[in-house]
């Protein structure tokens, strides 16, 4: 007998879908402007050797991009209370996502940042600018200008990594998709759904992104 | 009183002794003419003026300002020397107006009105009123110089350190930058130029240095020195730019 599809029983849940959409929304967004801020300070620590940052930066890239993000999460929510650290489930899904993008966007960003002619940074100290004034207003606009498209693929694949979330029961989209199927035992017709959704979400979190480049730093970052 | 002073001044790259006891007093007003064959020390010497090459031994002293090899509050001597370089360097992602805005602003502390009537004057001073809004890469070489020239003079610098300022460009764009610096020179601006714009040192400067292996090897009036040179060195090299 062949399968008979019934999207109806997806969409009945479609106010769970939403929320989780808007949770996963919510923890990219916020994960992406702490990541980036974080990212940016390790990328200046590391590009211009500020003792003992630059150290420091090194061994948390390091960590961070050799070990799994489900992992890491899973350490931040089970292991740190044994430490006497606890969070409830989005404390510690924001703060992986943070700690995650912000290892990756390190090193995209101090590329971006090495890529600083030395003559404009010799142009900004002959006008008396002071190192800090030359980071915000001479380095760093071109810079970000220069690597924000690697930054777009970064953030895009860390919104498509909150769904692990779901497995310290964070209710982001994938949560809200494994209660779905859990209630309506259509799997089929539940993952495709959510599936697309990933997909449309991927693709408008890149446009926004890109718009955002191009309103912040200029005509350079397409 | 010489606005810059500068006395037995010594430098070192690793084993190449690079600057060998120079000694040079600049008058307010006075061009000078930096001129030797490349790896003469002459642009290590300009960029020591305003401590973009740090040095070994001997002093530099602008306008008040002592420069000592270790440990120099740099700025406030920066704020009285301003620099043009061979590459421009604008800053790529501001405007013209901008880039002649930004260090009046942030280092000047000017209000905003204040420091764009202030790049509107620099950049009808360099001809070029109608490119405050045009982006570093509408523009062409000598453009992108004038606009550094005149994010330069902004700052109200005593002295002007040109770092081979015509060298990047084209021949034909090189006479609109140097009618800017004739301009200067012709109001008194001190300047202190590297360059390999023979005719130009001699008509525009008052003073020709000749550099030969990190030492002054011969200086003076620029017209009798093209005249009439003294050494073989300056004579040769005289001769190989002719």
């Amino acid at each position: 007998m062949a399968y008979a599809f019934d999207f109806s029983a997806v969409l009945e849940y479609r106010e769970a879908l939403l929320a989780g959409t808007g949770r996963t929304l919510m923890l990219t967004g916020i994960g992406a402007v702490a990541g980036l801020v974080l990212g940016t300070a390790g990328a200046v620590s590391r590009a211009w050797r500020l003792a003992p940052f630059d150290r420091i930066f090194a061994v948390y890239v390091e960590l961070i991009r050799n070990t799994p993000f489900l992992v890491q999460l899973f350490f931040i929510f089970f292991g740190l209370p044994s430490l006497g650290v606890q969070m409830d489930e989005w404390q510690a899904a924001i703060l992986a996502v943070v700690i995650n993008l912000g290892a990756y966007s390190t090193e995209i960003i101090r590329a971006g940042i090495e890529a600083t002619p030395r003559g404009q940074i010799e142009a900004a100290q002959s006008l008396a600018m002071t190192r800090r004034q030359i980071f915000f207003h001479v380095v760093l606009p071109p810079a970000l200008a220069k690597v924000w498209p690697a930054i777009c693929s970064q953030v895009v694949i860390v919104m498509l990594g909150t769904s692990v979330c779901s497995q310290i029961a964070a209710e982001e989209l994938t949560f809200a998709a494994n209660f779905i199927q859990s209630r309506n035992f259509r799997a089929f017709e539940t993952y495709f759904v959510v599936t697309a959704m990933y997909f449309l979400l991927a693709v408008g979190v890149r446009q926004v992104l890109a718009l955002t480049g191009q309103r912040l730093l200029g005509r350079r970052s397409k | 009183m010489a606005l810059v002073r500068i006395e037995a001044l010594h430098k070192h790259f690793g084993s190449n002794h690079v600057l060998r006891g120079i000694d040079l007093d600049i008058e307010e007003g006075q061009v000078i003419a930096l001129i030797g064959r490349s790896g003469s020390g002459k642009s290590t010497l300009l960029r020591t003026i305003n401590g973009l090459e740090s040095f070994d031994d001997g002093s530099i002293e602008v306008d008040g300002e002592h420069i000592r090899p270790q440990g120099t509050d740099l700025r406030a001597l920066r704020m009285k020397v301003g620099m043009i370089f061979q590459q421009f360097n604008l800053f790529p992602h501001l405007t013209a107006g901008q880039n002649v805005m930004l260090a009046t602003r942030i280092v000047r502390k000017m209000g905003d009105d204040a420091a764009r009537d202030l790049a509107k004057s620099m950049l009808l001073k360099v001809g070029l009123q109608e490119k405050f809004d045009a982006y570093p890469d509408q523009l062409s070489g000598g453009q992108q110089q004038r606009v550094a020239i005149a994010r330069a003079l902004a700052m109200q610098p005593r002295v002007l350190l040109c770092d081979e300022i015509t060298s990047a460009l084209d021949p034909e764009l090189v006479n609109e930058v140097l009618a800017v610096v004739k301009n200067l020179a012709a109001e008194g601006m001190t300047l202190i130029m590297v360059t390999h714009e023979m005719r130009f040192a001699r008509e525009v400067g008052d003073k020709l240095v000749f550099m030969y292996q990190g030492r002054i090897h011969e200086s003076g009036d620029p017209q009798t020195l093209f005249a009439n040179p003294q050494t073989p060195e300056l004579a040769g090299f005289i001769g190989s730019i002719n």
